[in-house]
């Protein structure tokens, strides 16, 4: 009963109606419906991502729903490649899949999700239209930052990394060459459709000794150590890392920032389809999206989530940061995913 | 009457086989062959950048690895990394096998279970293990600067020097458990009647335990060399971003690229060049114990 | 060849004593056998002469050289082991060969000795066989050879024929004796097996619990065992324990008055007085008659032998004998003992003085 009262009594109405229902159950004597709506399989991260979807939307939500949460965890690319393994089978092994906006554009280029249903996902309609797309909803945001160390530096664009002064000090994880090469490809002529200009900068970049680390993790440790000072990541990471003592500040470069879009959406193939619009419906519940501002740094994907204003200031963008948003060309992208990777590879960290 | 009962004995044995032989091959081709055969068809596929896989008949994936400095490169260096882990675990194994093999302390069997103990920790956590010991904020280079040996950390994490130690670290067990089983049945009273006959005990290595251990040799580094080709997780995690071996960049093709003919093609490279080099290296290793 | 002595040598084992200040000198060309039940020590002594285990007391000399601290492999000893121990992955030429190899011999040399080595134990033919396609018996040859090709200045041997089949091992038993006496080898031989060491062996050492028991001929140890335990382990023995009551006669704890030939150097007062069951006899019937040692009794068991039958006899003080008879003649000559040994007929059994050997009793 506590645990009713202490979610209701935060949260929003919706979900004060479902408890009270709960409680007059009991109230009335009778046994808990046993509510056997079954199972949905989450594809997703582990960790702090996976934590803040069990507390603050399948614990409170689904949960009450009588909808048991099993999560299937592991990075990006293996949930891909088992997306694509089993697009052949009528059987797949997820009802819901988490990817961020380009991996999500790729697979869906296979014809691998149903479109959302705003008759199924009702909070749909509360979504942003700029991140808005039929295959997914976007759950969380944020956008590309320099991340740097302000007692050692104050970059303002991705070209000020280029400086004799900090040899050996950037440093990159290795997971985010695209994003990289893109803010090389943007310092030098190149746009949301041609990359190809960011192989030069990061060829005259490697002069200075740039280091590349093999995961998000090694990399927030070099920052720590301040063996590397600055970087380029989300900013919801810059907030995470700061929170967690790292000297580190975040800045929306000059020339532009681009945001990162967390999706999930519902497998054509997934065999628990309702539990999974249901689960997506509830991702985009604004106290939970909320929670996982404050705690993870990214910015809600829905109009009537509020944040703080200290929060806000602190992870979101600004009017004008928002005007100078590069939104990325999906397209182009999933056509120059393996070139550019293979250059990543073979050219700039050999 | 001997012949006559052997007779039936065998005629029994022909008639038992294929029906314990024939549920244990269906289960061999559906769990072995036939991925294979899906992933050798893959790779004969073409890849088109945004459309996946595109179903051809084509050696052009196997072409590229070929004509490619760069993929030639992370072999080779696959290969000698390998050569360098086998060679230095069937150094660093045989006597601990062979003191396993001879104690006769009554601690042997947790002494075994100790040199087993470290296959009960996953490759990534022993790697992770690694990284701590490593790495410039390291136990190596915390104990080598309050010696004042170096002032400056060594770099050791992120080379392939951490990687052979990573990945040694992982065989060792293997090679030792191999070697001991062999060992354990060379008859000691063979050694001492070398030494009784008076060869010293390095000669009685040489000529007497070492040639009799040949199988023993064999079936470890064979295991072992083909645990170090495929060797993933220590790569990456110990040799950092710069370091590929084979594994590591048929992960970045599948996974990362979403390249499937051409990891596919990795794949199979990697596996003839392992089943290849095995083959070789069994059969000098085979003639040279004949002689 | 050269001589071997052991001087007070002792093998400890933690606080277990393997081997106790064992002193023992093996003469130029003798065979001396180690002899005693297992885990008495002579098989840690053999090994303790070849160098396999280090003495933890005590000198060991080879020669005039003491060779306690030498490694195995300089000292210059010829191991014939138990299990053979021939080299799996080596013909019998290599196996042969190895000691020379080892001992830079010249390898023009070394063809000639091998085959030299293996016509002694008429092998030659199979010189180029690997010893798992040998029998036993070969492989045992094999074995012998390859201890001797090196000239050894002392022969061990270890249980050699333990792993032949009855037959064989009386065929290879003469012909080790045969080699040994022929190329003059100083040999040590352990055995548990008393017929084997009686009929191999110049003089025999027991041993028990790790100490000499007795050192000495086959003759020597048979018919004069030092103690109990040897009288027990080598051949049989009626044991009948009593005391000496005059010098010359001994009181059974049954009431029996024996005489025996007191040489004054068995013990006084409790003791034991050792019988072989061939020096007493039997007489039908249980008739006074004259002479000493005449004991009336009951035929309790016949074990017919074939050579001999074994009569069980219970004396009339309670006491039980077993005396051996020879089937000297023939079945229907009326002297043949089956006729009156049947289980229940009575009998008297009798021995000279001079069969009955004073011992001290054994140890509790």
């Amino acid at each position: 009963m506590s645990e009713f009262e202490r979610t209701t009594g935060m949260r929003l109405t919706r979900r004060g109606f479902l408890a009270g229902t709960g409680a007059a159950a009991l109230a009335a004597g009778l046994p808990m419906p046993a509510l056997a709506k079954g199972q949905v399989i989450v594809g997703t991260w582990g960790g702090d991502y996976q934590a803040l979807l069990t507390a603050n939307f399948e614990k409170p939500i689904l949960e009450k729903k009588g909808i048991e949460v099993i999560h299937d965890i592991s990075g990006a690319p293996p949930r891909k490649t088992k997306l694509l393994a089993e697009r052949v089978s009528r059987r797949g092994t997820m009802d819901v899949a988490c990817l961020s906006d380009i991996d999500m554009f790729e697979m869906s280029k296979q014809n691998l999700f149903d479109n959302v249903d705003p008759t199924k996902v009702p909070n749909a309609k509360n979504i942003f239209k700029q991140l808005a797309k039929p295959y997914a909803i976007p759950h969380i945001y944020s956008g590309k930052v320099l991340v740097y160390n302000p007692n050692k530096m104050s970059p303002t664009s991705f070209a000020d990394f280029l400086d004799p002064k900090y040899k050996g000090r950037i440093g990159f994880a290795d997971g985010l060459y695209m994003q990289i090469i893109e803010s090389a490809a943007l310092v030098n002529g190149g746009s949301m459709s041609n990359y190809e200009p960011g192989k030069a900068t990061l060829t005259e970049l490697k002069k200075f000794e740039p280091k590349v680390f093999p995961s998000n993790e090694t990399l927030a440790a070099a920052l720590k150590s301040e063996e590397v000072w600055a970087t380029v990541m989300w900013r919801a990471r810059g907030f995470m890392w700061k929170k967690a003592g790292i000297p580190l500040a975040t800045i929306a470069p000059k020339e532009g920032t681009t945001p990162i879009i967390f999706d999930a959406a519902v497998p054509k193939n997934a065999q628990n389809k309702d539990n999974g619009w249901a689960y997506l419906d509830a991702m985009l519940d604004p106290g939970g999206q909320v929670l996982f501002a404050d705690r993870m740094g990214y910015v809600p994907t829905v109009n009537n989530a509020k944040l703080p204003d200290d929060l806000a200031k602190e992870i979101g963008f600004t009017e004008a940061e928002q005007e100078k948003f590069n939104i990325p060309n999906y397209e182009y992208i999933a056509a120059n995913n393996a070139a550019l990777l293979e250059w990543w590879n073979k050219s700039f960290k050999a | 009457m001997s012949v006559a009962f052997e007779e039936a004995a065998g005629g029994r044995r022909r008639s038992v086989a294929p029906a314990l032989v024939g549920p244990a091959t269906i289960l061999v081709v559906l769990v072995l062959v036939l991925p294979m055969a899906i992933l050798f068809r893959y790779s004969l596929n073409q890849f088109v950048p945004g459309q996946f896989m595109v179903e051809a008949v084509t050696i052009a994936n196997y072409v590229r690895f070929f004509t490619d400095i760069y993929y030639i490169n992370v072999l080779w260096t696959t290969v000698q990394v390998a050569i360098a882990c086998t060679v230095i675990s069937l150094v660093l194994a045989f006597p601990v096998a062979y003191f396993l093999a001879r104690t006769t302390s009554r601690f042997k069997s947790i002494l075994v279970i100790l040199a087993v103990f470290p296959l009960m920790v996953g490759n990534v956590v022993r790697a992770a293990g690694w990284m701590v010991v490593l790495g410039n904020d390291g136990v190596v280079n915390a104990v080598l600067r309050w010696i004042g040996l170096v002032e400056e950390p060594v770099k050791l994490l992120y080379t392939p020097t951490a990687v052979i130690i990573g990945i040694i670290a992982v065989v060792l067990p293997y090679m030792i458990l191999t070697l001991q089983s062999v060992l354990e049945g060379i008859d000691y009273s063979v050694e001492e009647a070398a030494l009784n006959l008076g060869a010293k005990p390095s000669t009685t290595f040489f000529r007497i335990v070492l040639p009799l251990a040949m199988p023993g040799v064999v079936a470890g580094t064979v295991l072992v060399f083909i645990l170090c080709m495929n060797a993933y997780a220590t790569p990456v995690l110990l040799g950092g971003p710069q370091f590929k071996m084979m594994a590591p960049a048929l992960y970045d093709q599948i996974a990362r690229s979403t390249n499937w003919p051409f990891g596919a093609a990795l794949a199979f490279v990697l596996m003839a060049t392992t089943l290849t080099l095995t083959i070789v290296s069994t059969t000098v290793m085979q003639r040279r114990m004949r002689r | 060849m050269s001589q071997v002595s052991l001087r007070r040598l002792a093998k400890r084992f933690g606080s277990f004593t393997a081997v106790d200040d064992v002193d023992l000198d093996v003469r130029e060309g003798e065979l001396v056998a180690l002899l005693g039940p297992s885990g008495c020590g002579k098989t840690t002594t053999l090994r303790m002469i070849a160098g396999f285990i280090a003495a933890s007391g005590g000198r060991i000399l080879i020669g005039d050289q003491d060779v306690t601290d030498l490694p195995p492999y300089r000292r210059n000893t010829g191991m014939v082991f138990q299990g053979y121990a021939l080299f799996p992955h080596m013909t019998v030429n290599q196996n042969v060969a190895f000691g020379l190899e080892m001992r830079k011999v010249p390898r023009a040399e070394i063809g000639p000795r091998v085959a030299e080595a293996l016509r002694l134990v008429q092998l030659d033919h199979l010189g180029e066989r690997m010893p798992r396609q040998l029998s036993g018996g070969q492989q045992q040859r094999v074995a012998l050879a390859r201890a001797l090709v090196i000239r050894p200045e002392v022969f061990l041997l270890d249980e050699p024929l333990s792993n032949l089949d009855a037959k064989l091992r009386l065929t290879v038993r003469v012909e080790i004796r045969q080699l040994q006496q022929a190329l003059g080898l100083t040999t040590v031989f352990v055995t548990h097996d008393q017929e084997e060491a009686l009929t191999l062996a110049d003089r025999l050492v027991v041993m028990s619990q790790g100490k000499v028991q007795q050192i000495g001929t086959p003759t020597e140890l048979y018919e004069r065992p030092a103690n109990h335990f040897v009288a027990d382990f080598i051949g049989r023995s009626n044991f009948l324990a009593g005391t000496v009551s005059a010098p010359g006669r001994f009181r059974s704890r049954g009431g029996l008055d024996i005489a025996f030939a007191d040489d004054g150097a068995g013990p006084r007062g409790e003791g034991v007085l050792a019988i072989r069951p061939e020096k007493a006899s039997l007489e039908a019937g249980t008739d006074a008659g004259t002479g000493a040692n005449r004991f009336p009794g009951t035929v309790v068991f016949v074990t017919y032998l074939g050579a001999a039958t074994e009569v069980r006899v219970r004396l009339a003080s309670g006491e039980e004998v077993t005396v051996t008879r020879h089937n000297a003649t023939p079945l229907d000559d009326p002297r043949h003992a089956a006729g009156d040994l049947a289980p229940g007929n009575p009998v008297t059994v009798v021995w000279p003085p001079a069969a009955g050997l004073l011992l001290a009793p054994p140890p509790a």
